[in-house]
């Protein structure tokens, strides 16, 4: 390969790498929220992305529409799964021992991909007919449609998100309760409320995932296992506390995905995890932490 | 200790074991089917060590396992060295990654869910670059049969050498849990700070037990391999990993009988519903691991020990 060509290969990857960053972070801020303001540990994080994902592709293959279209529809469906997620299963494990809530959660993450295997099977399940599939070519370089859509919804809710965070009186309270739970009870805010309401608006924040994968690519059983990994990547890279911090982390990893598959696609995750390792070692508390 | 009761129980436990064994030895279905499960009890005995008594969610137990097997058959293969002295060096391969990355996970202090998701990422990274550098295919073992290869004619004789070790195992347990080391190690699982502060080398502890689990779970890797009769980077399997630990979880951490009545029971209900109603329902052996999971995690984190213990004090009544 010549020196320019390897440029424009190159430079590809890094396009890519920025959408799929871009996705990942819709996937790490649900996670992030979840574990700053309620401190759970979730292991089924991307399998509650996968299930969403399924959800997404029964709607859009029965009613013949987009993706993003079936994407608002699983919404709602979505935050009452949250809520009762949390009445049933996490709330029972809160400030228990992290050992119990891995095993919990792993527990839950297993149950959704063996329903998923069970009911759907084990081949890969697309949107057959999208509508946003053509690749734009800008000079050597070539973009698809379906990802630029993706990327500007994602953008889009990460700004809603942040706004919420620190425009509305819920998002307050969450940030008050990630900082300091017990002073947080002491003025006056109902933490139960709290703890509901952040695990079904990171639900939310899983459906948007899910719509904006299925937008992209398929889903099959056991794709959740490395959303739930490369999530917990980016909340390690960012730390707590910033929504543009995890942005900036999550498409850092997507870069580093997109590069690594350049070199071999075998080892494309094996080039994220190192990454991984260097930061727990050496900034254990990611480079955005606020606290 | 091993007070006589321990000894009376395992006694009993390996009476029992045996019997099962010499009764469906003329079936080589069910003995391969013995001889996995007794292996599978194996390998969570040893994850019992790190992640039953020190506390520390070790989900990297098929990485040493592969890489301790792997290890042992590339000596055999290339150098010709028989696995009955292979075996060791896998181990040692297996422990010596293990405390390279122990020091400094231990050092800067990773802990709790990141180091689970460390551990669970080491299986996926040693998956990736074995595909690299080895490539997709399977490696067979050579055609040689012997008890220098630690690979027998019968699979009655493969079982017997699963069996000893998975005595040599819970045995390691339960000098290391009666030991001054597994005082330290208990106390670093009830509070890691505390025990810091009372003068407990935590480090140093928790690199022991670290590495006499990936010494155990390599040096055995082998046997899975001789199971296999190949292997290739799938045995790298982050799934396993994953499914050892929940034996322990489930079993009650830091119970050795919990964690091998849970390991033998799952694993042969597994197979049972995978061999008759997998075609229908596939995944319904691991669905199961699920639901038994979140009931032990919500309702009993004590787990099959703590079962036990009702029994045994409701049979003294």
């Amino acid at each position: 390969m010549s020196v320019g060509g390897l440029l424009v290969a190159v430079l590809q990857q890094v396009i890519d790498g920025v959408f799929l960053g871009l996705f990942y972070a819709i996937v790490a801020s649900g996670l992030a929220l979840i574990f700053g303001v309620m401190d759970i540990i979730n292991f089924a994080h991307g399998d509650l992305v996968m299930i969403s994902a399924y959800f997404v592709w029964l709607i859009s293959t029965y009613l013949n529409i987009d993706p993003l279209l079936s994407m608002l529809l699983v919404l709602p469906v979505l935050f009452v799964l949250g809520l009762a997620i949390q009445k049933g299963l996490i709330n029972p494990v809160l400030g228990k021992e992290p050992l119990i809530q891995i095993a919990v959660t792993v527990g839950l993450g297993f149950v959704l991909q063996n329903i998923a295997l069970g009911y759907f099977k084990a081949e890969p399940r697309g949107y057959p007919n999208p509508v946003f599939s053509e690749g734009l070519s800008i000079g050597p370089f070539v973009i698809y449609e379906s990802k630029l859509l993706s990327a500007a919804v994602s953008v889009l809710v990460l700004f809603l998100l942040d706004q919420f965070l620190s425009r509305t009186k819920l998002g307050l309270a969450m940030r008050a309760v990630t900082d300091d739970r017990s002073s947080a009870m002491l003025m006056g805010i109902n933490v139960e409320r709290v703890y509901l309401l952040t695990f079904a608006v990171g639900m939310v924040l899983v459906g948007v995932a899910s719509g904006l994968w299925m937008e992209m690519g398929q889903v099959w059983p056991y794709l959740g296992t490395s959303f739930s990994l490369v999530s917990w990547v980016a909340v390690a890279l960012a730390g707590l506390g910033s929504i543009r911090g995890l942005a900036v982390s999550a498409v850092i990893i997507g870069i580093a995905e997109s590069m690594g598959s350049l070199i071999s696609p075998s080892v494309k995750m094996a080039v994220v995890y190192l990454i991984f390792f260097f930061i727990l070692w050496f900034k254990p508390r990611g480079f955005f932490a606020k606290r | 200790m091993l007070t006589r009761s321990t000894l009376l129980s395992i006694a009993l436990f390996q009476a029992a074991l045996l019997a099962v064994g010499f009764l469906v030895s003329g079936n080589n279905y069910y003995m391969l089917l013995l001889t996995q499960v007794a292996l599978f009890a194996a390998f969570v005995a040893a994850w019992n060590i790190i992640g039953g008594l020190t506390g520390q969610l070790d989900l990297a137990s098929s990485a040493y396992m592969a890489l301790g097997g792997i290890v042992t058959s590339l000596l055999w293969m290339r150098l010709g060295l028989p696995p009955v002295v292979g075996v060791w060096a896998g181990g040692a391969v297996a422990a010596g990654l293990a405390v390279l990355i122990g020091i400094p996970t231990f050092r800067f202090g990773v802990r709790e869910v990141w180091y689970a998701l460390m551990t669970a990422s080491l299986v996926v990274i040693l998956n990736n670059l074995f595909r690299y550098f080895m490539g997709p295919w399977d490696f067979y073992l050579p055609n040689k049969w012997g008890w220098l290869y630690l690979r027998p004619r019968t699979y009655f004789e493969l079982f017997i050498i699963v069996d000893v070790v998975l005595l040599a195992v819970i045995l390691v347990n339960i000098y290391i849990s009666g030991s001054k080391i597994g005082y330290y190690l208990r106390n670093i699982k009830e509070d890691e700070l505390v025990s810091e502060a009372i003068g407990v080398d935590t480090r140093l502890y928790k690199l022991i037990a670290l590495a006499i689990y990936s010494f155990i779970t390599g040096a055995a890797g082998f046997l899975q391999v001789v199971i296999y009769s190949s292997f290739s980077y799938r045995l790298f399997d982050a799934g396993l990993a994953i499914s050892i630990a929940i034996m322990g979880i489930i079993g009650g951490l830091g119970s050795i009988s919990g964690a091998i009545a849970a390991a033998m029971v799952f694993r042969a209900l597994g197979e049972y519903l995978r061999s008759t109603l997998g075609g229908v329902i596939p995944g319904l052996d691991l669905l199961l691991y699920g639901v038994a999971l979140i009931v032990v995690g919500i309702l009993k984190p004590e787990g099959l020990a703590g079962l036990f213990n009702q029994l045994r004090r409701w049979w003294r009544k």
